[in-house]
């Protein structure tokens, strides 16, 4: 894996490249200068205080927020301003920092939504969705993926806090990204939950060959599964390196870590 | 299985009725009444209970479909068919721009807007003397010599049984799925790929089509065409038989604006005055469903049988 790993970090093919990033909301600036850039089948994290701007740079890149200024590049296209169904589309998905998903529909509708909105686009009128085997099958194919295929017709909002995070992050995936962003996969969890969305993680991003970045607060997590760390402090970045380098770089132990790392 | 016998029963209905002479001939209109209201309910549930917009301007299209029809028979001379046919068609134009301005807002907003472009329809046909008599209305319009009230009673009821099954088909359909999670959560919806406002106007336009058939057969029927039918109160009044008949059910409304229009024709029976209290009773009925049945007559009854919920 680790070899593998290498042989794309080689080629330096950047899928997300962000050039001087600003947003202010009503002159408070959130994100000042920010300059990033993405390989290509990366599993990185995105640290940072609370307030940092992390959510909002998630927010900025699948569309939701607009940028005050700056670009984003999307594999060599422009999206800055787009539409984030547009950006969906173009291979960006996101799962939540607080859940997200189709409440009062069953687990496996909001799986078959969501696939019926990526495989056929959805001005059939005439079609019932249950008509729809493929759709189902990769459904219940995603379910699978993620562990939550024992009870697919269990309304999702009933779903234990955990398993609904995980249900999230199923959402993005049934878009088949090029890149996958989330937001505190395992905000919330227990300790055991935790882990076993970490390996989850972990697990998908070896089987889908696809680029992950995530923004987590648990520096176990962080260190123990991340390529890369990159660290965000008062809407700047402030380092960007291995974990190793991180947990040394004099600047984000003062600005942030403290005395957690040593 | 039940919808076959419901639908065998409705047919016999009006044969049955034309025993009664006047009684029976009055009984029969206005069960033709409530299955063309009927159907503008379940069309403004598209936009209610499918889409969760509340739209106080769903009368306007009903309006729009029932003076294409008027206009185009009493006026124009053209056959009753191609006006029937006419009248979706307009519905749907005049749902299209109003629609367009509409589902930029959200909630109270897009509520309140619906509302405004409602009454601006409603005066400008309540104004434009010359052209739709203003609050005269249109009358005198022709009925062809066979539709009498059993055979337009007919015609009514498979009108309206094939446009509840299109209506159907499109809410089971990719598009009916894709307008319930936009309901369930506007924000996540954008993020799989569904462009929002796109979805809520085409179906805010199918919605005014069924509302534009329903106002044109209304119209035939009582041989006249008035501004009320744009009234904003006609709006609330088919929010209020989705309410009473469920509106998270396909055959809610249609439950919901008979049990309604008939209560109001008992009342009417009993004695007149009781009509001019009928806001009392309706306000009474809308406690209990609120109160005891929020998901209307057919949540309370798939409670009360214990049946679970297919939605």
């Amino acid at each position: 894996m680790i070899e593998m790993t290498n042989d794309r970090m080689k080629t330096k093919h950047f899928i997300l490249t962000i050039k001087d990033l600003v947003k202010s909301f009503n002159g408070n600036t959130v994100i000042s200068d920010v300059n990033l850039s993405i390989p290509e089948g990366e599993l990185s994290a995105i640290i940072g205080p609370n307030g940092a701007g992390k959510t909002t740079l998630f927010n900025l890149i699948t569309g939701y927020h607009l940028p005050s200024r700056g670009t984003i590049y999307f594999e060599d296209k422009s999206i800055a301003g787009m539409q984030p169904f547009d950006i969906v589309r173009l291979g960006i998905a996101r799962s939540f920092q607080i859940t997200n998903i189709f409440p009062k529909l069953s687990v496996l509708e909001n799986v078959v939504a969501t696939v019926i909105t990526h495989q056929k686009g959805n001005l059939n009128f005439v079609t019932p969705t249950t008509k729809l085997k493929s759709v189902y099958d990769r459904a219940y194919q995603i379910l699978k993926d993620v562990g939550l295929a024992d009870r697919p017709h269990r309304q999702s909002g009933t779903l234990a806090h955990g398993n609904q995070k995980i249900l999230d992050i199923a959402l993005a995936l049934a878009m088949e990204p090029k890149l996958l962003l989330l937001d505190e996969p395992t905000a919330g969890m227990s300790p055991e939950e935790r882990w076993r969305t970490v390996d989850l993680v972990q697990r998908l991003w070896e089987k889908l060959k696809i680029t992950m970045l995530f923004i987590e607060h648990d520096m176990d997590i962080v260190f123990g599964i991340s390529q890369k760390v990159r660290v965000l402090c008062y809407g700047t970045m402030l380092a960007e390196g291995t974990p190793k380098e991180i947990s040394k770089n004099e600047k984000v132990i003062e600005a942030y870590l403290g005395e957690e790392v040593d | 299985m039940v919808g076959g016998v419901v639908i065998l029963i409705l047919f016999a209905l009006p044969f049955f009725l034309a025993q009664f002479g006047k009684s029976g001939e009055f009984w029969i209109w206005v069960t033709t009444e409530m299955i063309i209201m009927a159907l503008f309910a379940t069309s403004l549930n598209l936009v209610l209970g499918y889409g969760g917009m509340v739209s106080f301007g769903h009368a306007a299209f009903f309006g729009v479909g029932a003076y294409t029809v008027a206009l185009l028979m009493k006026k124009a001379g053209v056959n009753m068919v191609l006006a029937l046919m006419a009248a979706p068609c307009m519905a749907a134009l005049a749902a299209a721009v109003v629609g367009w301005f509409c589902v930029r807002l959200i909630g109270l907003y897009f509520a309140i807007l619906t509302l405004a472009f409602g009454q601006l329809l409603y005066m400008i046909v309540f104004q434009w003397y010359t052209f739709t008599g203003g609050d005269d209305g249109i009358h005198g319009i022709p009925k062809p010599e066979f539709l009498g009230p059993v055979n337009y009673y007919l015609l009514c009821l498979i009108i309206f049984i094939v446009c509840f099954l299109l209506m159907r088909m499109i809410v089971n359909s990719s598009f009916g799925l894709s307008i319930r999670i936009i309901r369930e959560n506007l924000d996540r919806a954008k993020f799989i790929g569904i462009n929002v406002r796109r979805y809520q106007l085409v179906n805010f336009i199918v919605a005014g089509f069924f509302a534009g058939v329903a106002g044109g057969l209304f119209t035939e029927l009582n041989r006249f065409a008035q501004t009320e039918f744009l009234h904003w109160s006609r709006s609330g009044d088919a929010i209020f038989a989705c309410l009473v008949g469920g509106m998270y059910s396909f055959v809610g409304p249609t439950i919901g604006s008979s049990v309604l229009i008939f209560l109001h024709i008992f009342l009417q029976q009993i004695h007149q005055s009781l009509v001019e209290i009928w806001a009392i009773f309706l306000g009474l009925i809308l406690l209990g469903v609120v109160l005891f049945a929020p998901e209307g007559l057919v949540g309370l009854y798939e409670k009360l049988t214990g049946k679970a919920k297919v939605d």
